[in-house]
């Protein structure tokens, strides 16, 4: 079980499904949801500067497209790896399915990219498996279709 | 792990059976149930209960996110037929204008044919007054012609008539002057007594006859005109 997760996306009501969905398939013991990159930038930011890891996610799901936010989901995740430490698991989770956008994903460093849709829960179900290779940094980047 | 005493136990079990009120979340898979059979089940119970309601509330929230999804498409949709709906305004009224303006210009256009219509119907008005004139012009030129015509005739025939009498009266004069020398110096007056009134009688005679055939001549070209 993953310990701690944070989301990243402006819409308030995938927080809730993402909730349910990690509390029924014992994914995380603890979600924390925030509605923009901006946010979660100044997050990391603090934490990188302060040295204290205590606080921050074991895993970090970003949204690609992110609105209301100066930049999108694969520059918060360039941030995240290249500017404030890369210690966490980090990855899009989106609608889109864009090749060329999941190239960049991966040079922004991100590990996998989870496809939204109203079934969720099988590509979280399978995401739950893969977690501790992505978490020892030997599983490559994939594609939750 | 958290671990509970025995009497919160109870407490939270008494809550449970009595008023139905549990534990929820995922506080439930941090307690350690420390082997008691009872409380083990009281939060299985829990967890269960917890997660039929997050079941249920997950099934809302994809419907509202479906609906939701349906509605920006509609909103979307709705959007591009405004669009479009626009855009036949616009061109409508661009349209309009474009009419408009051919409509301004048909009306200049139409007015400066009326003024060249007025200045034709002038211009048609003088041009008969202008006809009438030179037919009147004409009219007044064939008189003029037909009387001085009728005044050369009149001369020629005042002339012809004053050469044929003056040659009469001459021939008659001279006639008589032979016949009275005659008479006055006592020759013979036989033959220019009978000379002179043959003489006389011709003369007389034609007179009269150029005198009538200048009449007819005269008359019969006033008919003809």
């Amino acid at each position: 079980m993953i310990d701690s997760i944070l989301l990243v996306d402006d819409e308030d009501l995938f927080h809730l499904v993402f909730e349910d969905a990690c509390s029924l398939l014992d994914i995380s013991l603890s979600l924390n949801a925030l509605n923009s990159s901006d946010e979660a930038a100044k997050l990391f930011q603090k934490w990188f500067q302060d040295g204290n890891n205590n606080d921050k996610p074991e895993c970090v799901f970003v949204d690609l497209n992110i609105i209301g936010s100066s930049f999108d989901g694969i520059e918060l995740i360039r941030k995240i790896n290249f500017e404030y430490g890369n210690h966490v698991v980090v990855g899009i989770i989106s609608s889109s399915n864009e090749p060329e956008e999941q190239a960049k994903a991966v040079q922004a460093g991100a590990q996998f990219w989870i496809i939204k849709s109203d079934d969720i829960e099988p590509r979280l179900e399978e995401f739950r498996k893969d977690y501790e290779g992505y978490k020892n940094r030997t599983l490559p980047f994939k594609v939750y279709k | 792990m958290i671990t509970i005493d025995s009497n919160t136990k109870k407490t939270l079990m008494d809550l449970y059976t009595k008023k139905g009120i549990g534990l929820e979340g995922n506080i439930t898979k941090l307690i350690d149930t420390e082997n008691d059979e009872e409380f083990k089940k009281y939060l299985k119970e829990c967890e269960t209960k917890d997660g039929d309601k997050r079941r249920k509330r997950l099934e809302m929230t994809k419907k509202i996110q479906k609906q939701n999804e349906e509605l920006i498409n509609l909103n979307a949709e709705n959007q591009k037929i405004m669009d479009d709906l626009q855009s036949t305004l616009k061109g409508a009224e661009e349209q309009r204008v474009r009419i408009e303006v051919q409509n301004g210009e048909l009306i200049d256009w139409r007015e400066e044919n009326e003024k060249i219509q007025q200045d034709l119907q002038r211009e048609m008005i003088n041009s008969e007054r202008a006809r009438i004139q030179a037919e009147e012009a004409k009219t007044n030129a064939i008189n003029d012609l037909d009387i001085l015509q009728k005044r050369n005739q009149t001369e020629l025939i005042s002339n012809i008539v004053k050469v044929a009498l003056y040659i009469i009266i001459g021939v008659g004069i001279v006639t008589t002057g032979v016949y009275v020398f005659t008479l006055v110096m006592g020759k013979d007056t036989q033959v220019i007594s009978a000379t002179w009134s043959n003489i006389f009688g011709i003369l007389l005679t034609n007179a009269f006859s150029i005198v009538g055939t200048i009449m007819g001549i005269k008359y019969a070209t006033e008919n003809k005109q």
